[in-house]
């Protein structure tokens, strides 16, 4: 009987270290497509948007599910957007200016470039209108001031009149945008590119454009009273301005950074950032190991602040921070990568992943901020076990009762490694994969240099492209690629990650993939990407 | 450590990983049902051992690389012999999987273990006397590891990998590793006697009937 206690207490101490979960009201599963964006919860509903890069019969639609329920109400879909929708879904209550009246409107921008209002009622499109597209369309965070709404496009920004989708205004700079969110200032607009310039657009159209660095300016940037702040991804990680000067650096593939009160909140690849703005500026107050690099969400609950933060990595979940540090783990059953942001309501929170799994709860919010939670109690109870473990083998070592050392020191040793290993596993696993040489081809096109670039050898025949958006991971890149090519991909995903059964439905005997000429020990969704990185597919 | 790296060989049609899990099952029935020199009951603490294994590893499966299995295709393999140790794995490896899933993997998983197995019979943990020794299970909880962690870890060479890739595959390994070692240590020294009460059940009573009928025939 003590040795099944010990296997049970041993695997409740395990399990907040490789998974806490908590009960759902109720969850959608999408077969196909990813939750990228915040879903929105307004009223008695939740509206989310699958995105996805699209290549057969299925395509990226919005829907509405009833808050209490989960049925759905309605679903839009977009018969020509193909590429991974980035734009967060907008609502804005009905309203009348000078350019007309409208009623309560959804806003979708697509990244086709088009713009959908949507009655949020039942789903109907109230207007649509068409921005600039450069192969991709919109992806940044859209905004709102008045009557007229502000949409950063992919070459610049455009605004429309909220009440019939007139455009009132619309600019190219000249560059290109991806996920390149607008702010809306005193002055006017500001919003950046891919190449590192600022722009700031007056209501009357005019541009100013400030070139801040080399790297991509892919979020909305904040403005604080000290000048905007942008974290800017670099080649080598990123680095983070406020009002043109460098305050610090950071990680790779920034997360989307949010102000609140006298703080910005950011995160990397690398770690969670908490950025102090006292009198005399702002600068970096506390950083915690953690991997964040899309949306992030501010949740206010008696007056305490709560900043969540979903954790790109293959066990998911949402970090919740304090104004300085992780307070806790949220969990679902269904984590996986994810980077949206969570929707709050009422007493509800609403969570989305890179599975395509809604997930629509009381729990959470159900319990103070200031009351530690259950994954909290039975963390606590974990370090304080393998204190105790630690202990009660020194005390039986002192005994020199070396049977009951033995059994306990065993006991302390695998908790303590089942603590340590995986991150440390996947840390080694990075560093020995970032060596190696570009193997360039001198075939390619000039322009491909300094950017990724991927290769497809099927049935014997080479398909490669370059120049193409900078990604993060093989899995993105090949996802990307075989979207441009016109390549299938098949792609299972299996508890060792996801899995590539086949391209143009060749199996084969497997196929395996390099970056830049080396062989990569970890799976493709953990392969991680520099700027000009190559990647070749071949078969096995 | 295939786990710990989450990369994985060629993909097995279902037809194809059909036909080789029959084919292993019928092994393992056959290696249970042939004559072996070995005196010991073997059948239905082999059982019971295949039913815990398969059991514990599934519902240890979220724990990276902790599972009884290794411990006990060690114990199997000294007890019982390389024969019933090679069904054994055949037999743990099929039921867990069947959960767990099945695929190339699955074929180096049951030579993993059934290589542990068989040099288990040769190393032995149990004394001459059939007596387990916990020393020599907490060393074999060390030997087990690379044994079974290279094998497995064939599952993903192929013609375009070198041997420093390999050898950087399983370094990267290493640390998972240590978690295995680390687990099988946890149930040797805290079931490894109770494992054993299990493999000796049908044994005691047996040896009770023997002396009581050599009691009653000197009477």
């Amino acid at each position: 009987m003590m040795r099944i206690a010990t296997v049970i207490v041993l695997t409740l101490l395990i399990i907040p270290f490789v998974q806490a979960s908590s009960e759902s009201s109720w969850t959608q599963e999408f077969e196909s497509g990813y939750i990228s964006t915040k879903p929105l919860i307004v009223e008695d509903s939740v509206y989310v948007r699958i995105s996805g890069f699209w290549t057969g019969e299925e395509r990226p639609f919005v829907a509405a599910f009833e808050l209490e329920t989960g049925n759905e109400i309605w679903r839009y879909a977009s018969q020509t957007s193909l590429q991974h929708d980035m734009t967060p879904l907008l609502y804005i209550e009905k309203g009348v200016g000078t350019c007309g009246e409208w009623d309560d409107l959804l806003l979708v921008g697509w990244a086709d470039g088009k713009i959908t209002a949507h009655s949020p009622v039942n789903g109907s499109i109230i207007w649509q209108n068409q921005t600039e597209v450069d192969v991709i369309g919109i992806s940044g965070k859209m905004g709102f001031e008045a009557d007229r709404l502000i949409v950063p496009t992919r070459t610049g920004l455009s605004t429309f009149c909220l009440a019939d989708g007139t455009e009132l205004l619309d600019i190219d700079t000249g560059n290109i945008g991806w996920r390149n969110g607008v702010t809306i200032t005193e002055e006017g607009y500001v919003f950046g590119d891919e190449s590192g310039y600022l722009h700031e657009v007056d209501r009357n159209g005019i541009v100013s454009s400030t070139f801040l660095g080399e790297g991509k300016i892919r979020h909305a940037p904040l403005d604080t009273r000290h000048g905007l702040f942008v974290h800017l991804q670099t080649s080598g990680g990123s680095t983070m301005y406020l009002n043109g000067s460098i305050i610090g650096n950071a990680g790779h593939s920034p997360a989307i950074p949010i102000f609140y009160g006298d703080r910005i909140y950011a995160a990397t690849s690398d770690e969670w950032i908490s950025i102090l703005c006292d009198e005399q500026g702002c600068a970096i107050d506390s950083t915690e190991s953690f991997q964040s690099n899309g949306e992030l969400a501010l949740h206010i609950v008696d007056s305490e602040v709560e900043l969540w933060a979903p954790s790109n990595t293959p066990s998911g979940g949402w970090g919740v921070f304090n104004q300085t540090s992780l307070i806790r783990m949220e969990t679902t059953m269904f984590d996986t990568y994810g980077t949206a942001a969570p929707g709050f309501g009422n007493d509800v929170v609403a969570l989305g992943n890179d599975a395509g799994i809604l997930f629509v709860t009381h729990q959470f919010t159900t319990e103070s901020p200031t009351k530690t939670s259950d994954t909290d109690v039975i963390g606590t109870i974990h370090y304080v076990s393998i204190l105790v473990l630690f202990v009660l083998t020194c005390f039986s070592f002192a005994h020199q009762d070396w049977r009951q050392m033995a059994r306990l020191g065993s006991t302390f040793l695998l908790v303590l490694a089942l603590v340590v290993v995986p991150e440390l596993s996947l840390k080694l696993a990075e560093k020995t994969s970032s060596e190696g040489e570009a193997e360039w081809n001198d075939s390619w096109p000039e322009e491909w240099k300094g950017t990724q670039i991927i290769l497809f050898e099927i049935d014997g025949e080479e398909h490669v492209i370059g120049g193409l958006e900078s990604q993060d991971t093989v899995y993105e890149l090949t996802l990307v690629a075989c979207e441009a090519l016109d390549i299938t991909a098949e792609i299972e995903q299996q508890y060792l990650g996801a899995y590539l059964v086949s391209f143009n439905g060749s199996v084969g005997d497997g196929w395996e993939f390099t970056i830049n000429g080396k062989w990569i020990p970890v799976g493709m969704t953990e392969a991680q990407l520099d700027e000009a990185s190559i990647v070749e597919w071949r078969p096995v | 450590m295939l786990s710990a790296i989450g990369t994985h060989g060629p993909t097995v049609s279902p037809v194809a990983m059909m036909l080789l899990n029959a084919t292993f099952f019928f092994v393992a029935v056959w290696l249970l049902v042939k004559p072996q020199y070995k005196a010991e009951t073997w059948l239905w603490p082999l059982f019971i051992f295949v039913g815990i294994a398969a059991g514990a590893r599934i519902a240890m499966s979220f724990i990276p690389n902790v599972m009884p299995v290794t411990i006990m295709a060690v114990m199997v393999g000294s007890k019982f012999g390389a024969q019933r140790g090679i069904a054994f794995a055949i037999l743990v490896t099929l039921a867990s999987n069947a959960i767990l899933g099945h695929g190339w993997w699955s074929l180096f998983q049951i030579i993993g273990w059934a290589s542990v197995a068989v040099v288990a019979s040769m190393v032995r943990v149990h004394d001459a006397e059939g007596r387990l020794s916990l020393n020599q299970l907490a060393f074999a909880s060390l030997w087990s590891v690379p044994i079974f962690s290279i094998i497995v870890s064939f599952s993903i060479i192929d013609s375009g990998m070198s041997l420093i890739e390999f050898g950087l595959y399983l370094a990267n390994g290493l640390l998972y590793d240590m978690l295995h070692f680390l687990g099988n240590i946890f149930f040797a020294m805290w079931f490894g006697q109770w494992f054993e009460r299990l493999l000796m059940m049908n044994q005691v009573q047996h040896r009770l009937v023997q002396q009581e009928n050599e009691h009653v025939s000197t009477f």
